[in-house]
């Protein structure tokens, strides 16, 4: 995959779940309205291709506002997501020169890495999450299960023992996926169907659409340290 | 220029700790008196969740999840709320809080005062424990969502 494609491949997904989570903020008070209705135009011109770097340069001062906005993020990792995602786009489309480009999406690709590992490596130190203790408390009392009805989940502890330690042994195993394309297509379909689960379970769907656009930055990273493609310089 | 570099520098470098310890969970209740000098009597807890969500409408939601969303915000707002309060959180929440009762058949009067409060649950042992952390003063609910917000 060349630069250029990796590139607008996100910028594209990105757009698109930006899309997504703006017209949620059409029901929100006026500034909200106000903020990403704007937002949903740069989003338009950004699909069009027409003017990236620029597009792009505007969708980040919005990103700005907006986190003033809210004073923090509105949706916690997505919006955090959201926010590296769009700031390495933008610096990658002003950057002088290939190889500084390819630096700074590298640094997109090297964090969506570490957005696995890490939290895995959190979870693998926290003694309640090696127990399953951890996973109970979040069904249990926790404000993220969607409904009553999966907090009973919690009454199943050896099964939520066993996905402890499924989520902590991916996430952590995460980076040994990137030695074939094989294996790094297939963690992404494992990571995709985890935050899938998560969106279902917790209503944590701006995460599956936010991740989704970083994963050209991984492959495309793959393909230029494993099997050392050409540097392309993304126009 | 320092609180905003303070906002943008965890999304440049982020620590990535999701979930690395269940901590405290905050739920937004809210009361309503008829005026100032009537103190709140019965508190209700702010869009509480389903007893069941059928799979089709958790898919549906992949799309379109406002409500939820926006519940998850307050959820951030609460946390802030306790760890640094400041009157932005507190804003945001009575004014969210305010538009729903608002929108309620049939609405309140403009005179009527709204109160929050936050209920925090923890586990101790095998028992879950509420505490409440935070209580609102009474403002008029039309202030609290006035209408050209």
């Amino acid at each position: 995959m060349t630069l250029e494609t990796a590139m607008r491949l996100s910028e594209v997904i990105m757009s698109l779940a930006f899309l997504q989570q703006s017209a949620e903020h059409m029901m929100g008070v006026r500034l909200e309205r106000m903020l990403y209705g704007l937002r949903i135009l740069l989003c338009l011109v950004l699909l069009t291709g027409a003017a990236n770097a620029w597009a792009l340069l505007a969708l980040l001062c919005l990103g700005w506002i907006t986190l003033q906005q809210f004073q923090g993020p509105y949706n916690g990792g997505s919006d955090r997501m959201s926010l590296l995602i769009l700031t390495c786009l933008c610096a990658a489309r002003w950057a002088p020169h290939p190889i500084l480009q390819e630096t700074i999406y590298a640094y997109l690709g090297f964090q969506l890495v570490m957005s696995y590992v890490m939290s895995g490596w959190v979870k693998l130190k926290n003694p309640e999450w090696r127990s399953g203790e951890a996973l109970c408390d979040v069904f249990r009392f926790s404000a993220y299960p969607v409904s009553e009805a999966l907090r009973d989940w919690a009454r199943a502890p050896r099964i939520l023992t066993i996905l402890s330690w499924g989520v902590i042994l991916f996430e952590v195993l995460f980076p040994l996926a990137l030695f074939t394309h094989l294996t790094l297509y297939g963690a992404l379909v494992l990571a995709a169907a985890f935050h899938l689960s998560n969106a279902c379970l917790f209503g944590l769907n701006r995460f599956f659409w936010i991740w989704l656009s970083a994963y050209p930055a991984i492959l495309w990273l793959q393909d230029r340290v494993m099997y050392g493609a050409e540097i392309t310089y993304a126009v | 220029m320092l609180n905003t570099l303070k906002l943008i520098f965890p999304a440049l470098i982020p620590s990535w700790r999701f979930f690395s310890s269940v901590a405290p969970s905050p739920r937004v209740e809210y009361a309503l008196s008829v005026d100032a000098l009537t103190p709140p009597k019965d508190w209700f807890e702010f869009r509480p969740r389903p007893e069941h969500v059928p799979f089709v409408q958790m898919l549906r939601r992949m799309l379109w999840n406002p409500q939820w969303n926006e519940t998850l915000y307050l959820v951030s707002c609460s946390e802030r709320l306790i760890a640094a309060p400041t009157q932005h959180s507190a804003q945001e929440i009575q004014k969210r809080v305010a538009r729903d009762v608002m929108r309620g058949t049939p609405p309140p009067s403009p005179a009527t005062m709204l109160y929050f409060r936050l209920v925090f649950l923890d586990r101790i042992g095998a028992d879950i424990i509420k505490s409440i952390e935070y209580e609102s003063a009474g403002i008029e609910i039309s202030k609290a969502y006035p209408h050209d917000t």
